[in-house]
């Protein structure tokens, strides 16, 4: 953290994805965002809930696959995070992957393949929006 | 009729019992079962009772003074066998025989006849008691019962699908048919008199079967057994037996009737149509295991690598000045259509979902995702009450999945139904669709442009199951097929 600090603090985002081209990919379009920060990476849904725990992100971005299930690091973000706002990210698009997602506690739901302008706009109306739910 | 008696005369006084007279007039009167009349010395007709004129069909008056001749057969009487009737009665007191005689209108009847000869106290020939009985019904009926017999000991001597054969109840063999002989291989007289345990195989004699089966047979009325049994020339064949314990009308154990049947080839036939089974249930369930690789193989590497690339260059395009900005952001576009395209394959190698959700649920997303773009309504019935294996799974949404596609390219429907149910061991599926049918014979006929028609029903009798398409009830088109599924103690699915 050698940038100086700005007026307004950055908008935290915890990346969860089992799969390092996509946690290294999610960072770098969060930092290249001026008002986004990549705060920490969870391969499994253990490590999401300690991160969630220590970090307490804005925006949690998750998997659906991942060592321990994508919808346990969403229930255990909820518990020891419970302000995060959650976003799924999956290869999958069936309403199965999408309905356990929603049942665990995610807030939007975004299909792998989505134009990063989309991914950055969710993630900050996230932010925004706190009351808002999925 | 007997007299009424008189009040004077009370019952039980010597005047009530008839007079001689009075008794034969009786049984002349009464008797209807039996000729019973007279002869005199020389065969002349005596005496006629009611019995006589029933049976010989003479009245009285026609009867009697005449010779007993006339009741024979002109060919007996050629013979002169009446002579000889009153002859040996003559000699022997008494003369029965039994045959044909004649009756007034020439007809002719069975009769059982016994002539006495009648002497008086000083020895002399009076004449001949004859009676004849009417024996053409008990003869018939005995004829008919033989005859049954016969057609019977016929019908079991000829089967030869069957060795139907008696033994005693010792257990030796005491009847023999052709199929007995074609199946064991014994002729009837090789085998007549040895005991039944020669059939059964040495470790089953060891091991008490033959009298076993009898035992139980005795005290259950039959038995039934399938087991290996021995030929006359030692090589085996896979029998059902059923042995029948025989009692005769006094309970008394007279026998057993035994049943076999070779069921060697029938044995194999099901041997081998299970082997089939098995080999194709493996085939289907190693290419789904394939494709199910792929799929996850093109999932967790080709689309994450894909979506990681498209992030970056997207990235990348927003920190680099015009025109590479755009020409990366171009790219990046094409990335992001390779990669809907390859999440389209995933969904034909292995359908979404399938692992994660019910059969209904699948169907409905598939449905959700495609009917609305093909402008169908639809509706899903689930009336499964037990979600089937995987693999089953897999193998009904694959075939509702080629026959929506059916509907909607070759229907003209505007709703759709699918309805999914347990029939049996298995998964009945319906898809039934409003649009225009079968209007020509020929669409149930495979082909290559018919509808997918073969790869759907391939499917399904791959597995074991089968598949059908018919016109509905109120028209449109019905596509109807089950398949198969085993108990989850059978073979291991993946």
């Amino acid at each position: 953290m050698t940038t100086p600090v700005p007026a307004t603090p950055k908008i935290t985002v915890l990346v969860c994805d089992d799969d390092a081209r996509i946690c290294d990919a999610l960072c770098e379009v969060v930092d290249a965002q001026p008002d986004l920060t990549a705060v920490g990476v969870a391969n499994d849904a253990a490590t999401a809930a300690v991160l969630a725990r220590q970090y307490l992100p804005v925006v949690a971005i998750v998997d659906v696959r991942m060592p321990g299930g994508g919808a346990q690091a969403v229930r255990a973000l909820r518990e020891h995070s419970p302000d995060t706002r959650i976003l799924a990210f999956s290869a999958h698009n069936d309403n199965g992957a999408i309905e356990e997602m929603r049942g665990a506690g995610a807030h939007r739901y975004l299909v792998k393949g989505a134009p990063v302008r989309q991914i950055v706009a969710a993630i900050r109306e996230l932010a925004g929006s706190e009351a808002d739910e999925l | 009729m007997a007299p009424h008696p008189s009040p004077s005369q009370p019952g039980g006084s010597p005047a009530d019992h008839p007079s001689p007279a009075e008794i034969q007039h009786l049984l002349e009167r009464n008797i209807r079962d039996h000729a019973i009349f007279m002869l005199d010395a020389d065969g002349h007709v005596l005496t006629w009772n009611l019995g006589a004129q029933r049976i010989q069909g003479y009245r009285a008056e026609e009867a009697l003074g005449r010779h007993f001749s006339v009741f024979h057969p002109p060919e007996d009487v050629a013979l002169a066998k009446p002579e000889r009737e009153l002859a040996a009665a003559r000699v022997e007191g008494r003369f029965e025989d039994e045959g044909w005689r004649v009756r007034k209108d020439g007809s002719r009847f069975w009769a059982n006849v016994v002539i006495t000869a009648l002497y008086d106290d000083e020895g002399l020939l009076r004449g001949f008691a004859k009676i004849t009985r009417d024996m053409t019904e008990r003869r018939a009926a005995e004829e008919a019962l033989r005859e049954s017999e016969e057609r019977f000991r016929l019908l079991v001597q000829d089967v030869s699908d069957y060795a139907i054969f008696m033994l005693d109840a010792t257990g030796h063999v005491i009847s023999w048919n052709a199929g007995a002989e074609r199946i064991k291989g014994y002729r009837a007289d090789e085998i007549r008199g040895r005991h039944f345990s020669v059939f059964y195989p040495r470790e089953d004699i060891a091991a008490g079967r033959p009298e076993h089966n009898l035992e139980t047979a005795m005290l259950d009325g039959r038995v039934e057994d399938e087991g290996w049994r021995v030929r006359r020339d030692g090589s085996r064949f896979w029998a059902n037996v059923v042995i029948t314990a025989l009692y005769d009308e006094r309970r008394r154990l007279r026998g057993f009737g035994k049943v076999t049947r070779d069921m060697t080839e029938q044995r194999e036939a099901e041997r081998a149509l299970t082997d089939r089974r098995r080999l194709l249930a493996h085939l289907v369930r190693a290419q789904e295991a394939e494709r199910r690789r792929i799929a996850w193989d093109v999932h967790d590497d080709s689309i994450q690598e894909m979506t990681a690339i498209a992030m970056r260059q997207q990235v990348l395009a927003e920190q680099l000045p015009e025109p590479y900005a755009a020409q990366l952001l171009e790219l990046g576009e094409r990335v992001n259509e390779a990669i809907g395209r390859l999440r389209t394959l995933v969904t034909r190698l292995r359908p979404p979902g399938i692992d994660r959700q019910t059969l209904a649920a699948a169907l409905g997303d598939h449905l959700a995702e495609q009917a609305a773009g093909w402008g169908l309504k639809y509706h899903v019935r689930n009336r499964l009450e037990q979600e089937p294996p995987a693999e089953v799974a897999v193998t009904v949404f694959r075939i509702c999945q080629e026959a929506l596609s059916n509907v909607h390219k070759h229907a003209s429907a505007t709703t759709v139904t699918v309805t999914l149910g347990n029939r049996g061991q298995g998964v009945l599926t319906q898809v039934a669709d409003d649009g225009v049918g079968i209007t020509d014979p020929d669409d149930l006929r495979p082909g290559p442009e018919h509808f997918g028609v073969i790869e759907m029903r391939e499917r399904a009798e791959t597995v074991g199951g089968w598949w059908t398409m018919s016109r509905g009830a109120e028209g449109g088109t019905v596509v109807e097929f089950w398949i198969p599924a085993p108990t989850t103690n059978g073979a291991p699915l993946l």
